[in-house]
């Protein structure tokens, strides 16, 4: 599983299809976050906005290598392992995301609540900002293995489907990303910080039922 | 723990049947086939027969809609066609391959430009694969298959578009893995591809398996082998050849098995920890004396 890690990751560098999701974040960022915004409400904006370009990211791990090159990886490890490789493969790169931008908006942001009258207490917003951030992309990766091969294979399916399940995942009450986005936003407006690991258990469970999914089917459906 | 993968339970289709889709039509169906280690076979069919389905089952890439596929060794594939689009060069790409079939770094690498040396592509290894000749490319396809040893090949028209010089390296490389214990199992548009040396020819027809005219190996002569165990070792399993086995006097035991075997099996009891001692090779006589000892004298 390490050397299939590695092959998926330097996949994933040399390829450069990082660089499209990695600027459409970017440009989220700089519009939505500037410096001196409150912070909780900052750590709510990154965290929502990562949840697409995670699904993105498993989208460009999970099609990167031409079907003969990932026939050849795929009798040597097992189909599931090169799938689930890929799809770890996002998560990580993900994951550098949600912690490089929890570190900015930590870095930038005002740790008071929203209108500016009560403090933030910085440390802690910054750990329910990362849980925030990290939940997202948890829950953005699931997205993206149900969304694509070997669930949905041609991109006139899987394009539309990404986005909709991601705009889904973000606005339905039960989602754990809806409660960590919710709760960093009504934190905000009372300046009131909620250290809470449920919306990332949440998260970890759901992406991983969603993986798992992916990665049986990934013998059965080409 | 690469390299040979002798002894093992031998690999078995059951039943085994393939459909795309809930609805789809069977592409493949009941298929029941044994897969010794050390064999050679050719699957034959028609285009869009299934031919390309079984060999992806064989190679676990498929997983069977019905029956069960059991005992399948450490697999190598090589596709027809190796278009890769990949960011890698040749050896880089090698050597991530070899890596995964569990290679060492090292191990990888040197087997890597061994491989791709034997194939006269050694000059191109530093040549990002997206720049290499579709010849070239495919070399680094079925190096790919061959740098790890394993225990079963599967190579589904892996001559295509291979030069001359190549396609005779390829035929050479599959009689070294058959030699080293391992399976072969290969689809060819050219009848004479390996001619005479498959020890099964199985036809792909109307979703079903049917075996083709008689295992050249096992028809041939056979040969007797006698061996002596250190105290109290059992026989390794799934030997080359399915030799038929029998006790020898004063003690021992006395192999019998194709000749188009024999060097396999030497090799294989040699190799085995602790290794066998040979104490005589003899050719056996015309008549198999103990073709029933395991109920199943070859094919």
């Amino acid at each position: 599983m390490t050397a299939l890690l590695r092959y998926q990751a330097a996949l994933l560098l040399r390829s450069h299809r990082w660089l499209p999701p990695l600027l459409l974040y970017g440009a989220f960022m700089a519009v939505g976050v500037q410096s001196g915004q409150p912070v909780l409400d900052s750590f709510g904006y990154a965290s929502a906005a990562l949840l697409p370009v995670a699904a993105w990211l498993v989208r460009v791990c999970v099609t990167n290598e031409p079907a003969a090159a990932r026939d050849c990886a795929a009798a040597a490890a097992g189909p599931w392992r090169v799938h689930l490789a890929a799809v770890l493969t996002a998560l990580a790169a993900s994951t550098v995301l949600a912690v490089a931008a929890t570190a900015v908006v930590a870095g930038i942001g005002d740790p008071r609540s929203a209108d500016h009258q009560v403090d933030v207490p910085l440390w802690p917003a910054t750990a329910e900002g990362l849980i925030a951030a990290v939940a997202c992309a948890l829950l953005g990766t699931g997205v993206g293995a149900l969304c694509n091969r070997p669930l949905l294979r041609s991109t006139a399916w899987a394009v539309p489907s990404t986005v909709l399940a991601a705009f889904l995942v973000l606005l339905v009450g039960v989602s754990p990303a809806n409660a960590a986005v919710t709760g960093l936003v009504s934190g905000s407006r009372d300046g009131t910080v909620d250290v809470s690991v449920l919306p990332l258990a949440g998260a970890a469970v759901l992406t991983a039922g969603a993986v798992a999914v992916a990665c049986a089917l990934s013998s059965r459906r080409r | 723990m690469h390299g040979r993968a002798r002894y093992r339970e031998r690999m078995r289709l059951r039943g085994v049947g393939r459909r795309y889709g809930r609805r789809g039509p069977w592409v493949l169906r009941d298929i029941d086939l044994e897969v010794p280690a050390g064999a050679l076979l050719r699957v034959e069919g028609g285009n869009g027969s299934g031919k390309s389905t079984l060999l992806r089952l064989l190679a676990g890439l498929d997983a069977p809609t019905a029956g069960r596929i059991t005992g399948r060794p450490r697999t190598a594939y090589v596709p027809e066609r190796f278009p890769a689009a990949l960011p890698f060069t040749a050896l880089g790409y090698l050597t991530d391959i070899g890596r995964v079939h569990g290679l060492s770094r090292s191990a990888a690498a040197h087997g890597a430009r061994v491989w791709l040396e034997r194939f006269g592509a050694g000059e191109h290894a530093r040549t990002p694969l997206s720049e290499l000749s579709k010849g070239t490319s495919q070399k680094v396809a079925v190096a790919q298959g061959l740098l790890a040893a394993p225990g079963l090949l599967v190579l589904d028209e892996a001559w295509t578009g291979l030069d001359r010089a190549s396609r005779i390296v390829l035929d050479g490389a599959v009689a070294e893995r058959v030699a080293a214990g391992s399976t072969v199992v290969f689809v060819d548009h050219d009848p004479r591809r390996l001619a005479g040396k498959p020890d099964a020819v199985h036809r792909v027809e109307s979703a079903r398996l049917a075996a083709v005219g008689q295992p050249v190996a096992d028809s041939g002569p056979r040969v007797r082998i006698e061996v002596e165990g250190p105290p109290g070792a059992r026989l390794p399993e799934a030997l080359p050849g399915e030799p038929d086995v029998a006790p020898a006097a004063p003690i021992g035991l006395r192999l019998t098995v194709a000749a188009a075997h024999s060097d396999a099996l030497l090799r294989a009891l040699l190799a085995a920890r602790p290794a066998w001692h040979i104490r005589t090779v003899t050719p056996a006589h015309p008549v198999r004396p103990h073709a029933n000892d395991r109920g199943e004298p070859g094919r």
